[in-house]
This record gives C-alpha cells, structure tokens and sequence, in this order.
C-alpha cells in the first residue's frame, strides 16, 4: 500500500471519475502527501492528477503537505473507515492530532471540495 | 395521489431587547401533546429536522417545532444587519433569549428543548438559566466545551464559502449513514448565508466553555444527552464527561452515527431518541 504502484491506481481512479471532470475544474496545485515515511509529490492539474513523485529533492516545490502516519492513511483507506478516521478534517483537528497540515492552507480551503473528492477515491484503489 | 407531508410552516414576529424578528418555523404532531422545539446546527437551519416532523410515533404525544434562528433559512437577518459594525457572532445569552422569546411568543408552557450541536451545547445554559422555564432538555452532539472551529476560512472573499462550509463537515457524518442523506445535508450547508456559520461557531467554540459550571447545575431539568460515535468535533468521551457532571442526566452514546443525526441518519437516530421521548412523556403524566 501507498507505494508507486498503489498511487498509479489511485491516479486511475481520480482521472477517471465522473464528477471529479467538474468538481475539480479549478483544482491545480501541488500537494505533498505523506504516508509515513513514504512521501510523494502529487500535481493536480485541472483536477486531473497530471503526475506525482516519490523522488523529492531541492527542487521539489509544493504548496500544502498532509502527513500521518501510514497506518492512519490505511484506515482512512478503508472501505468503512472507523471513527475519527474516515475524514481529512477528522484525522487532523486540532483535538485530535493525527494528521498534520503543513503549507499554505488557503490553498486546501480554495480546493476543499475537488481535493476531499479526490482523496475519497483512494477507497477505490 | 401525491404524498404531501404533515409539516406546515409559518412566520412569527418574536420581539427580543428592542429588535422585531421575523421568525420561520415548521411544526407537526399532535397540537395537544407535549411542545418540543428542535433547534438545528450551526449555520444551517430547521430542514434538519424533517425526519422528526414526520414521524408518527413523535408526533404521536409531541407537537413538533423546528425553527430558523434568525439569520438561517427563512428567518431574516434584524432590517439593520447590512450596517452592522462587527461581523456576526452568536452569544450563548443571545442565543438562549431568542430560544427563549420564541417559546413566549408562541405560548409554548415549559417545552422540551432539543437541540443538536450548539443546539446541544445551548441546553446546558438553558438548565442554568432557564430550569424554571423548560421540562426537559435533549442534548444532541453536546459537550462542555468544543474548541477548534471560529475559523476565518469560512468566511473568506477568496473562497466559496457555501461548498467549503458543507465539504468541512461532510467528515462529521459516519460512513454508514445513506448517501443520500449526507448529501441532503451537505446542501443545507451549501445554502447558509456569509459568514453565518462562521458566526455561529464563536458560540460552539468561544462563548461556550461550560468547564467547571456544568456540576452547579441544580438538577432540576433532566437532560438527555446523546452523541454519535463518528463526532469528532464533539466525541463521546467529552459527552461522558459533561453527562458525569451533569445531576438528573442520561447519556446515550450512538454507534454508526455521526454528528448530524436527525438528518443523516433518521432511522437509526429515531431509534435511539423514542426510548428519551417515553420517558418524557411518562414523566409529563
């Protein structure tokens, strides 16, 4: 899981997805996404997942990072995720902590409802 | 013939500190039973409750009530509000007077509140203010305190407020509860006016801190707490504790259920509230 093979099925599904051709007609950024120790660049482009790499140097640019811990991502992965972990917001709030949010937020609040979308179909991986 | 549902809705001018409301509210049920007045979360309005209003069983023994807050749904904003000096902020006096004011105008005698989310939450300062005035108390989604959500991004010119408002909460409905009905709520989200939910959250996020308060209440007026197990905003170890410091109080932790209840899941919610209502009832004889 959450390997390269993992985010080119994932990148299937998001590019293929019905709503997604409008819900994420805005939606470009670049987004670091943080599976524990395994890390990848993801670049939305029109709401499609243009690209992503795993290969991160000093010139691997990207506006907002949501890292937790693999295991988190795991049960966010699931197809009935349990509680506190079957959202973004639910992993991340303040009071719970098990997301972090790095980066520009105003970026994820602009995009919020393309990116979640998009996120969403890694149930379908 | 086409199914037409039993609510009816109407306007009332409700009079509160100086200023003239026009308030909207949708009521049901039996207009002899018991009064109950569902007040709904924040930043949305009474349409979360149309499950409840159409019930038979609650309608049975309760005249039903859900109202629009001022500023939400079809309650207008007070004519002055596009000259206001201050952005929308709901206060717990405020929000408890105009809770309050409603029922008189109405003439509801010591109603049943229910309410879910700082609805929930408003019930602790409804025991403390107005025990003498309410029979009983449902706090849905309700905790002493539930900070984290007064955000500056949900009222931004450079965001669409209605989807980011919605997509914000979506997560705070468990993932069993149909599709259709998360969704139904996500478009009352979409709909709040500006700044209206964000207004709303200086309540459940600031105003409200019950820490330390919730043991003086007297007792008097039984509250019934009940919290899903998907809430993250309000989880059900903080409904615990508020319910262990709470005198005359129950509390019913709901499982597969988020923190949207009534909407998101009326069937499973619905089961889980019938057994608060009996006792209502029981105790009302």
């Amino acid at each position: 899981m959450f390997d390269t093979s993992w985010m080119t099925r994932w990148q299937s599904a998001v590019n293929t997805n019905g709503p997604m051709s409008w819900l994420g007609k805005h939606l470009t950024a670049d987004v670091l996404l943080g599976f524990g120790e395994k890390q990848f660049v993801v670049n939305f482009r029109n709401g499609k997942v243009a690209s992503f790499t795993d290969q991160l140097g000093p010139e691997t640019c990207y506006q907002l990072a949501l890292k937790a811990p693999a295991e988190s991502w795991a049960k966010f992965c699931e197809k009935m995720p349990p509680p506190m972990y079957n959202d973004i917001w639910a992993m991340a709030h303040p009071l719970h902590g098990r997301l972090q949010m790095e980066g520009d937020q105003k970026v994820l609040w602009q995009n919020m409802r393309a990116m979640f979308w998009a996120f969403d179909r890694m149930r379908e991986v | 013939m086409a199914k037409i549902e039993p609510i009816v809705g109407r306007y009332i001018w409700v009079t509160y500190e100086g200023t003239e409301y026009r308030m909207y509210f949708e009521e049901a049920g039996n207009p002899n039973g018991i009064p109950m007045v569902c007040l709904h979360t924040a930043g949305t309005d009474g349409r979360e409750w149309r499950h409840q209003l159409c019930d038979e069983k609650i309608n049975k023994d309760f005249r039903v009530i859900a109202i629009d807050l001022p500023r939400h749904g079809k309650s207008i904003p007070p004519y002055e509000w596009y000259q206001e000096n201050e952005e929308y902020k709901l206060t717990a006096k405020y929000y408890s007077g105009i809770i309050m004011a409603f029922t008189k105008a109405l003439g509801l005698e010591k109603p049943v509140i229910m309410g879910s989310s700082m609805g929930g939450n408003i019930c602790l300062h409804l025991a403390r203010d107005y025990e003498d005035e309410v029979s009983a108390l449902i706090a849905v989604e309700a905790c002493e305190w539930s900070p984290g959500w007064h955000l500056d991004w949900l009222r931004h010119a450079h965001i669409h407020g209605g989807e980011v408002c919605a997509t914000s909460v979506f997560g705070l409905m468990a993932p069993q509860s149909p599709d259709k009905y998360r969704w139904e709520t996500w478009w009352y989200y979409s709909q709040g006016g500006p700044g209206i939910f964000k207004g709303d959250l200086y309540f459940y996020s600031y105003d409200h801190d019950f820490r330390g308060q919730t043991q003086k209440l007297s007792g008097k007026v039984p509250i019934y707490y009940m919290t899903g197990v998907y809430d993250f905003a309000c989880t059900p170890e903080m409904t615990e504790e508020a319910a262990r410091n709470t005198k005359n109080s129950e509390c019913i932790i709901m499982e597969e259920i988020g923190h949207f209840p009534m909407s998101e899941n009326p069937e499973v919610f619905n089961r889980y509230l019938y057994p608060v209502l009996e006792k209502i009832v029981a105790a009302a004889k």
